[in-house]
C-alpha cells in the first residue's frame, strides 16, 4: 500500500504479547494517518469510560502518509490516548528522527496497552518486540534515557521516545519527549508512566513507498523552495519566540495567571532581545528546511530550547521578567519531562492563591519571584509537599483548594490556557471553548481569524462559528498528512495541492473536496470520543475570569467578554458544524460523514 | 500638499542651511528660535537630513549652536550676504549639487525640494521664482558655479541674482510650485517677531503627518531599531509610510518592503495602533497613529 504499511503492532505491557495486525486501507483513506488515524483506533481499542491511567486505555502512536516522503516539514508522529488531565482525548504531535524510524518499522501505528509489572522499555527492530527492563532508568530525564538506551543498544540508528519523572509519577501534564522534542499536551506521558513503560526504542529498515516518486519530488522541490521565502521569516530567523513582544504591543499576552494581558518587563524576555543576548544556534526536525527551533545560552552554559507557549508560560503568566529564570524553568521542564505550558498554569494558579491567602502552606509562591518558581517545578515533578497538588493540574487543584480559587483557574476542560488572551481574540476565545482536547492553540489557529483583519478581533459575533470549524478542519488534515503548521502559508491552495499530494503519494484519486470532508470526519469522530466518555454542553465553556474581569491594561484595555457574547458564538459554532443546539453530533451528521460507530 | 512620494536621498546631492544672518528685526538669534519643541536651525536640519546624507550649516564667526548632526563652517568674512554663505556652503559639501536653503524658513517641502532636484540634470541652478520674485535661498546649485560666486564675492555684487544670468539657470514657475506648495509656505521667512509668532500658528495649523513605525521579530533584527518616526504627506496611506520607511532604512528593502517601496512582502503584516491589520497599500494613515510590522503568521 502506497504511502502506508497497512498494519498496526499491539504490545500488550500486561502480557508481554505482542501482535501485528491489518489496517484496512478503507481506514486510512477516511481518517489518513497521524491524529485522524490515532482517534479512529482510541474509539475502537480504548473502553468506553475507561480511567486514563487504567492499564486498558490504549496509549497510541501513529505515523502517517507523507512521514518518510522526504517532504518538507513531515518527520512528524502523533501520540492519542484518553488523557489524564480532561478525561477526553489527548492527541499530540511530537517530531524528527524518531517519526522518520517509527515508520521504517514497517508500522502505521502502535498501540500499547496493559501494565508492566515493573519498569521497562519496548525495543521494536526489524519485526522483533522485545520488552526489556528498566528499573536501571528510573529518575533518568528523557534526554539520558534516550543516551542510555542508544548506549546499551550500541546503535545510533536506534531512536528513543521517553518520559522523565513526571511521566513516572503520574503527572497528569507529563511529555513524552524524543530528541529535545515533545509531545506535550494531555498528559501523555502520565499515561506512559502508568504503564510503567519509560521508554520506547525503534530501529526499522522499511522505506516508504510512493505511488508516483518523480510527481511527489517535483511538489516537494517547489515546496521546499517556498519554505525558504519570506512567507517563513519569522519561523526561520526568530522563531516563535517572535510572538512575545508583538503579542504584549497587541494586548494579547496573558499575564500573571491571565490578570493582564500586558507585561511591563515583555522586552527584555522578547524573542528580539533573547536573540541579541542568549542566542546560541538553530536548528531543525529531520527532514526540515524552516529550522524553526532556537537554542538559547543559559548562564550554567547549557543550552536551551524555547519556544513561545514555554517563554510566556514560565515568563509573564507567572510575573517573571528574568530571562534567565525562564531559561532555568525551562530547562527543569525539560529535565522531568513537564508541558510547559500547563506548569506554567498551573503555578500561576498556586500563585494566585497564595497571594489572595488561599495556600498559607505556600506563602513563598509568589508573582515574579524566580525561587519560588525554579523550587516549585521539582516538586510537582516529584509530587512532593505542595507539588502532589499542583501534579494534578489547575482544574482538580482548584476542586481541593475551592472558594475563589475555582474562578481563576485558567483551563478548559482541564487543560490549562495557552499564550493568546481570549478578551482581545474573540475568535480563539470560541475556538479554545470548543477544541476537543481543552485549551488548545493548535488543534484550530482560530486566532489567525483575529490576526488578519477579516474581523474585529475585540468584538464578538455568531459568524466566527464557520472560521473556528474551517480552522479545525484544516488543521485536523494538517495533523492528519502529517504537515507542520509552520508551513502552511507555503501553499497556495492548501485543500488542492494537498489533495494532488496525497494521491501521488499513495495512487488514490483523492480530490479537495475529499481531503476537506475527512478533516470534517476527523473534528467529528473527536467529538464522538468526547461525548461517548462524557462530554457535556457546559465543557465547552471559559474560565470565570475571562468572562467576568475586563483587560485593564493595553490597547484593548476595558475590553471582556460576555456569557452571552460566548453563548452567541457556541451557537454559531455548533450551527456551522451541523450539530445540534446543545452541541451534540446527530446521527445524521455521521451518515453524512460515512461514520460507523 | 501634493502627495507626491519624495525621491530617495542622492549620494551626490548635500544641503546647505545659512544660519548666520544678523537677526537684527528679530532681537534674537533665528538660528535657536523655539519651534516644534527643538531649536529652528535643529528642526530644520533635521527635515533636511531625512532627504540628503550630507549638511552642512554655514554659521557667523562666534555664532552658538546647538550639537547638530551637520558639518559646520564658519563665515571666513563677515556678513557678506547670501553669496557668501552659498559659496561657503557650495565650497564644504560633499555633493555635486546642494540645495540651498536659510536657517528662518520653517516649512521643508520635501516633495517641492525633490522637484527642484530633479530638474538640476541640465543646468547649473534650479531657483523658484514666486510672487514674481527669484528664491535663492530656496535653490539648487552645482558646485561648478564656485568660481563665479567668488569672483562676484571679490567684487562685492552680494545679490545672487547676478549669478543667474551667467549660468544655465531653470527658473522654476508659480504654476508648478503651487502644484507643491499652493501657499508658497517654502518661503515664509521669519524677520520679525510678529513674523516668528505667524510662523507658529501656520505651523499648528499645517503640521505634516507624523506615525511612528514600530517594528517586530525579523523585521526589527533586520533594522537593528525598534521604532523610527516618520514624516508624511497630508492624506498619508500605507503607501507613503512604507516608501518614508523604505528611505529612512533602506535594509528593509527587498526583504520586508518590496521593490516598489509601497507594499509588503508576503509574510508580512501591519497594525495600526494595536486595532486594525492592513496590508492594502491603500490604508489611509492619521498623524500621530502607530504602525507596527509583524509577522502575519501568528502561530507558535
Amino acid at each position: 500500500m502506497d504511502g502506508f504499511h497497512g498494519r498496526l503492532l499491539y504490545i500488550d505491557l500486561s502480557t508481554g504479547q505482542s501482535s501485528w495486525r491489518e489496517l484496512e486501507e478503507a481506514r486510512l483513506r477516511a481518517f489518513l494517518g497521524g491524529i485522524g488515524l490515532g482517534t479512529s483506533l482510541l474509539y475502537e481499542f480504548a473502553p468506553p469510560g475507561v480511567d486514563p491511567f487504567a492499564p486498558a486505555n490504549p496509549l497510541i502512536f501513529t505515523s502517517a502518509p507523507l512521514v518518510g516522503t522526504g517532504l518538507t516539514t513531515t518527520a512528524k508522529f502523533a501520540v492519542v490516548t484518553k488523557s489524564p488531565l480532561t478525561g477526553f482525548i489527548a492527541d499530540s504531535l511530537s517530531s524528527s528522527h524518531f517519526a522518520l524510524e517509527l515508520k521504517r518499522l514497517g508500522l502505521d501505528a502502535l498501540i500499547i496497552t496493559g501494565q508492566a509489572p515493573s519498569t521497562v522499555y519496548i525495543h521494536v527492530h526489524d519485526q522483533k518486540v522485545e520488552i526489556r527492563q528498566a528499573e536501571q532508568l528510573r529518575g533518568k530525564s528523557p534526554g539520558e534515557t534516550e543516551a542510555l538506551i542508544r548506549a546499551q543498544l550500541n546503535s545510533s540508528a536506534v531512536r528513543v521516545a521517553a518520559i522523565g519523572q513526571a511521566g513516572e509519577n503520574r503527572v497528569r501534564f507529563a511529555t513524552i519527549s524524543n530528541e529535545g522534542r515533545h509531545a506535550g499536551r494531555g498528559g501523555v506521558g502520565a499515561v506512559m508512566g502508568s504503564k510503567n513503560l519509560k521508554a520506547i526504542a525503534v530501529c526499522g529498515g522499511r522505506e516508504t513507498q510512493v505511488a508516483d516518486s518523480k510527481g511527489v519530488e517535483a511538489i516537494a522541490d517547489s515546496l521546499r523552495r517556498r519554505s525558504l521565502g519570506s512567507l517563513t521569516d519569522k519561523y526561520r530567523k526568530i522563531g516563535t519566540v517572535a510572538n512575545l513582544a508583538v503579542f504584549n504591543r497587541l494586548g494579547t499576552l496573558p499575564t500573571r495567571n491571565f490578570q493582564q494581558s500586558t507585561f511591563d518587563h515583555a522586552e527584555a524576555l522578547s524573542g528580539e532581545s533573547l536573540t541579541e543576548h542568549n542566542f546560541s544556534r538553530r536548528h531543525g526536525c529531520a527532514s526540515c528546511t524552516i529550522q524553526c527551533e532556537r537554542l538559547f545560552k543559559a548562564l550554567n552554559g547549557a543550552e536551551q530550547r524555547l519556544e513561545y507557549e514555554t517563554l510566556f508560560a514560565l515568563g509573564p503568566l507567572c510575573g517573571i521578567k528574568d530571562p534567565e529564570v525562564v531559561l532555568q524553568a525551562a530547562q527543569l521542564c525539560d529535565f522531568y519531562g513537564l508541558d510547559t505550558i500547563s506548569t506554567g498554569g498551573t503555578l500561576s494558579w498556586a500563585m494566585e492563591c497564595s497571594e489572595k491567602g488561599l495556600l498559607p502552606e505556600a506563602q513563598y509562591l509568589r508573582f515574579g519571584e524566580p525561587t519560588a518558581l525554579l523550587a516549585a517545578i521539582p516538586l510537582i515533578a516529584k509530587r512532593e509537599g505542595l507539588g502532589a497538588l499542583l501534579a494534578e493540574g489547575s482544574k482538580r487543584a482548584a476542586v481541593e483548594i475551592g472558594g475563589e480559587s475555582l474562578h481563576w483557574a485558567m483551563h478548559v476542560k482541564g487543560l490549562e490556557l495557552p499564550g493568546y488572551e481570549p478578551r482581545s481574540l474573540k475568535t480563539m476565545a470560541l475556538g479554545l471553548a470548543v477544541s476537543p482536547r481543552g485549551a488548545c492553540h493548535n488543534r484550530s489557529g482560530a486566532y489567525e481569524a483575529d490576526f488578519s483583519g477579516e474581523v474585529d478581533r475585540l468584538r464578538a459575533d455568531s459568524g466566527r462559528g464557520a472560521l473556528v470549524v474551517a480552522s479545525e478542519d484544516f488543521a485536523a488534515v494538517l495533523d492528519s498528512l502529517i504537515v507542520c503548521k509552520f508551513l502552511r502559508k507555503c501553499f497556495t491552495d492548501f485543500y488542492s495541492e494537498g489533495a494532488e499530494l496525497l494521491s501521488k503519494v499513495t495512487g488514490w484519486d483523492c480530490s479537495s473536496a475529499e481531503l476537506k470532508r475527512i478533516g470534517e470526519r476527523i473534528h467529528n469522530l473527536k467529538k464522538l470520543f468526547n461525548m461517548r466518555e462524557g462530554w457535556r454542553s457546559e465543557d465547552d465553556w471559559l474560565p470565570e475570569r475571562l468572562l467576568s474581569e475586563t483587560l485593564p491594561t493595553g490597547v484593548a484595555q476595558g475590553t471582556g467578554l460576555t456569557p452571552n457574547e460566548l453563548r452567541e458564538m457556541l451557537q454559531g459554532y455548533y450551527q456551522a458544524r451541523g450539530w445540534d443546539e446543545k452541541g451534540f453530533v446527530p446521527h445524521k451528521k455521521l451518515k453524512e460523514l460515512g461514520i460507523s460507530l | 500638499m501634493s502627495a507626491v512620494i519624495v525621491e530617495p536621498a542622492r549620494n551626490n546631492a548635500s544641503a546647505v542651511i545659512l544660519a548666520g544672518g544678523k537677526s537684527s528685526r528679530m532681537g534674537r538669534s533665528k538660528a535657536l528660535l523655539p519651534f516644534d519643541g527643538e531649536p529652528l536651525i535643529v528642526h530644520i536640519v533635521r527635515a533636511l537630513k531625512s532627504m540628503f546624507a550630507d549638511a552642512v550649516v554655514v554659521a557667523a564667526r562666534e555664532q552658538d549652536l546647538p550639537p547638530l548632526p551637520a558639518t559646520v563652517v564658519r563665515d571666513e568674512v563677515p556678513y557678506q550676504g547670501p553669496v557668501g554663505g552659498i559659496y561657503y556652503g557650495l565650497r564644504a559639501a560633499g555633493g555635486e549639487f546642494s540645495f540651498a536653503t536659510s536657517c528662518d524658513v520653517a516649512f521643508i517641502n520635501l516633495p517641492l525640494i525633490s522637484y527642484l532636484i530633479s530638474h538640476i540634470v541640465e543646468y547649473d541652478v534650479v531657483v523658484p521664482y514666486w510672487q514674481e520674485r527669484f528664491q535663492p535661498l530656496h535653490a539648487v546649485y552645482r558646485r561648478s558655479v564656485l568660481p563665479l560666486l567668488k569672483g562676484q564675492l571679490e567684487r562685492g555684487e552680494l545679490r545672487p541674482i547676478f549669478l543667474y544670468d551667467k549660468v544655465r539657470t531653470r527658473k522654476v514657475s508659480e504654476e508648478e510650485i503651487r502644484r507643491f506648495d499652493p501657499e508658497g509656505l517654502s518661503f515664509l521667512n521669519m524677520n520679525t517677531p510678529g513674523d516668528y509668532e505667524d510662523a507658529l500658528k501656520r505651523w499648528e495649523e499645517n503640521r505634516p503627518p507624523t506615525c511612528t513605525v514600530e517594528l517586530f521579530g525579523a523585521a526589527r533584527l533586520l533594522a537593528k531599531t525598534k521604532e523610527v518616526s516618520l514624516s508624511l504627506p497630508q492624506e498619508a496611506t500605507l503607501s507613503h509610510v512604507l516608501s518614508a520607511l523604505a528611505e529612512q532604512v533602506p535594509v528593509l528593502v527587498g526583504r520586508v518592503i518590496n521593490r516598489d517601496r509601497g507594499s509588503l512582502v508576503s509574510g508580512y503584516t501591519c497594525n495600526i495602533n494595536g486595532l486594525d491589520f492592513v496590508r492594502a497599500p491603500s490604508a489611509r494613515i492619521h498623524s500621530g497613529d502607530k504602525i507596527f510590522i509583524l509577522s502575519a503568521d501568528a502561530g507558535g
